[in-house]
């Protein structure tokens, strides 16, 4: 179990130092650098050279790349393009917000992706599923950038109940986010919602239909009973995964939801320092961004190891 | 207890009339950003990362664009040349004060002007101020400036929205209190949230129509449009043309349509064969149906200009047309020795969304003369250093400049920035002759003459000046309808 647990946590580690090269390579590759962009038409003679000074270019590629990790390592990112802002310190507010964000969403969907995928199960092809099937799939089809333009449309400029897109300073205490975060969840839940319920649906009529409950059906077992000692326990365990794949993706991955409604997440500080041409917050990011998706996972895949004894015996025996 | 309710109540209920009385400004004018310089912004008026929707509310210029586009008097109230232009007198407005209480006077602008030739400071600006040899304060409100040729339109160079006056010695804490003498104070500076300006009951100008601007940082296009729908801000004037139907008979906004001084275009090097020949140039430039151009690439929302780069409202303007014109094209290049037509590659990137547009419909406009036009699309990143002023042929864009600026900047033989490597001593003559005469009307003919060599001569096809869509919720009144560095603040009101 031990050893398990390190080679995942080495596993994970080789992941990030490939995703930092991919992403330090990528940098390197694209034509022109962050001095020409930044000073765009003044890149030239003192300046340009004062800048490649500044931001440390001078020097060869590998050099770069090694100075660049060993502060990484230590958790230090550097200094944004303009060498005004330590990238932590940009970083640290728009964490928060992401979990602000995320958080709510996790708290509001998944106990409603819980009740809809079991009720969708138990009544399976019966009127409640086709109802409730029908819906999730239709909200899961349909584009982030869709829903939440028509959102904004109907509840913000027809119905004038919320307000249209966040104005908040990115360092917003969570008293002040709070209220100005409901369309973007609203927004975010109506997928990860419509994903989980599908998922746990299809676990569910899994458990069903295995043999044991059959045969606790059979033996006289009471229906509810069964449900919730029997199934749902079985039937859940696979979910863990899902959700941790949607806290990854909530934390990072919702920027075309972020950018719709201005939310000053990590997800629009992706954007905005792609269009600005920061290329340290960019790798920044793509490195704090992967170390999420690997660690959630790893807690997913351990939790999963420990509340599965089958899993837990099968390594053992290894 | 019901006694301590009617005192309160009655406190706040004089408290309320008495502040209303005392304040005639009322009400929030919102306004949006797009964060374009993300952590470099700031509120020094002569950086890069200058938030110039707030510097232009809190500080003043020296000299101002009135609503037609002359100069007139803001923080100096009169000024006089010698009898060569080379030295310029200015006398400054008495009993002005900063928002910190200090009083602004002739050292205040000699350290403002002075700034922005600080190699430190590394200012965009810099261009205005270069011809400025010695700030001389005569006496506490009049400052002498020597210039190191003669200027007759040096106050046009002072109208630069980034010459803002600021408090002697304010440079280190300009960029986070933006202080300055005009119509709004910084309540609250956050770049990337809420910008919170409060009016100067001070203003000399008179006490602003509205109490408090809001500034908010919206990086997203389309999010700055939902945010005008939804009426979290008041004006934008940002929206693409394509999004204008939205707003158009909409009782809740008004549209309006302004032209401005930037412009696109497509630069021939006239030293590279075969457009070292003007008539090979002429006719690429004649082969062009620029009213055509307007319409497809820009929606009808442009003016047609006839290769100058001054601005339709500029005072020096050359009006004159140019239509297409395919045989007088084709009779050239023959003369130029290319009877079959000549081809080319038009270098673009989407650095400006128009470009690859603007080339593809040419392409099609070119081929009639003869001109076989190839698009080639090159990296955005390194547009400026890798692309512009090395190919043959490269698309080009540049924002509004007074007239004298944008000719020399893009077209004097001696300009660092001259696109096209164009060189022409009777072009040069003319500009510097501009520069030295006091007289209106024969300056005027210079600057005109000077815009007729280049219809005939240059490598830079400007098919059009862009115009802006401006958009403001209904609530707003009395808004300026001109571009944004000459909208009178101090007047706009909000219902």
């Amino acid at each position: 179990m031990i050893f398990l647990i390190f080679k995942r946590i080495l596993l994970g580690l080789i992941t990030l130092f490939i995703v930092s090269l991919i992403t330090f390579a990528g940098v390197e590759v694209l034509p022109g650098d962050a001095c020409t962009t930044y000073l765009e038409r003044e890149a030239y003679g003192a300046a340009l050279e004062a800048c490649y000074q500044r931001l440390g270019l001078n020097v060869p590629a590998y050099e770069r790349y090694l100075s660049w990790a060993y502060g990484v390592i230590q958790g230090d990112f550097g200094y944004s393009l303009s060498g005004e802002m330590k990238i932590n310190d940009v970083l640290g507010p728009r964490v928060k917000n992401s979990m602000v964000l995320a958080s709510a969403s996790i708290l509001i969907g998944i106990p409603i992706a819980l009740l809809l995928g079991i009720i969708t199960a138990l009544w399976r092809d019966k009127f409640p599923d086709i109802v409730i099937s029908t819906i999730t799939i239709f909200s899961m089809t349909i584009p982030e950038f869709i829903s939440a333009t028509l959102l904004i449309l109907i509840v913000a400029i027809w119905l004038e109940w919320l307000p249209g897109i966040v104005i908040v300073p990115t360092g917003a205490s969570i008293s002040e986010l709070l209220p100005n975060i409901i369309l973007p969840v609203i927004a975010i839940s109506m997928i990860m919602t419509a994903h989980m319920a599908r998922m746990v649906r299809s676990s569910v009529i899994q458990v069903m239909s295995s043999d044991y409950v059959q045969m606790a059906i059979l033996k006289g077992v009471p229906y509810w009973k069964m449900v919730f000692k029997h199934v749902l326990p079985n039937a859940l365990l696979p979910a863990i995964n899902v959700v941790a794949l949607t806290i990854a993706w909530l934390l990072g991955g919702v920027v075309v939801t972020e950018v719709v409604f201005n939310y000053p997440g990590l997800g629009r500080l992706v954007i905005e320092s792609i269009s600005n041409r920061d290329l340290p917050v960019v790798q920044a990011l793509a490195i704090i961004l992967a170390s999420i998706y690997v660690g959630i996972n790893l807690l997913a895949d351990l939790m999963t190891l420990m509340l599965n004894p089958r899993l837990k015996s099968l390594q053992i025996k290894k | 207890m019901k006694y301590m309710l009617k005192v309160f109540s009655a406190t706040l209920v004089s408290l309320i009339l008495s502040f209303s009385i005392a304040n005639a400004s009322s009400g929030v004018f919102k306004l949006s950003h797009d964060l374009g310089f993300g952590k470099d912004t700031n509120l020094d008026a002569i950086t890069k990362g200058r938030l110039f929707q707030v510097v232009i509310m809190t500080q003043n210029r020296l000299v101002r664009k009135n609503l037609d586009g002359v100069t007139s008097p803001e923080l100096a109230t009169e000024w006089s040349a010698n009898a060569d232009a080379t030295e310029w007198t200015f006398k400054l407005r008495k009993g002005i004060y900063f928002h910190d209480g200090s009083a602004f006077d002739a050292p205040d602008v000699k350290y403002s002007l002075e700034r922005v030739k600080d190699p430190d400071i590394g200012s965009p600006a810099k261009k205005s101020m270069s011809s400025v040899t010695d700030i001389e304060i005569v006496d506490a409100h009049t400052v002498k400036m020597k210039l190191n040729t003669s200027f007759a339109d040096f106050p046009l160079l002072l109208t630069d929205y980034r010459l803002r006056m600021i408090p002697e010695g304010s440079g280190d804490t300009i960029g986070q209190t933006g202080i300055g003498t005009g119509p709004f104070m910084v309540d609250k500076f956050d770049p990337e949230g809420t910008t919170v300006l409060k009016a100067n009951p001070e203003y000399w100008e008179g006490a602003p129509g509205v109490a408090e601007v809001h500034v908010i940082a919206i990086p997203d296009g389309e999010a700055r449009v939902q945010a005008l729908l939804t009426g979290q801000i008041d004006m934008n004037r940002y929206v693409p043309f394509s999004q204008k139907r939205i707003f158009d008979n909409n009782p809740k906004f008004n549209v309006s349509v302004v032209p401005t001084g930037n412009w696109r275009g497509m630069v021939m090097r006239t030293d590279t064969a075969p457009f070292d020949n003007p008539k090979v140039r002429k006719a690429v430039r004649l082969a062009v149906d620029r009213q055509e151009l307007v319409d497809l690439v820009m929606g009808g929302a442009a003016t047609v200009s006839c290769d100058t780069p001054v601005a339709p409202s500029d005072q020096y303007r050359l009006k004159m047309d140019c239509p297409q014109n395919i045989s007088k094209a084709k009779n050239l290049l023959r003369e130029a020795g290319y009877p079959n037509g000549i081809s080319m590659t038009i270098h673009v990137s989407t650095k400006e969304p128009t470009w690859p547009t603007i080339a593809e419909v040419m392409q099609q406009q070119l081929a009639k003369a003869n001109i076989k036009a190839d698009i080639k699309m090159t990296p955005s990143k390194s547009y400026w250093k890798e692309t512009w002023m090395k190919k043959a042929v490269a698309m080009t864009r540049w924002n509004e400049r007074p007239a004298d600026s944008i000719l020399h900047e893009a077209y004097h033989s001696g300009a660092k920035w001259n696109e096209s490597f164009y060189k022409s001593s009777s072009f040069d003559k003319n500009l510097a002759d501009a520069r030295g005469q006091l007289d209106f009307n024969k300056r005027k003919a210079a600057y005109q003459n000077a815009q007729k060599t280049l219809w005939e001569e240059t490598g830079t096809m400007i098919p059009y000046h862009v115009s802006k869509l401006v958009i403001t919720s209904s609530r707003v009144k009395d808004l300026d309808d001109v571009e944004v560095f000459s909208i009178q603040w101090h007047k706009l009101k909000v219902d």
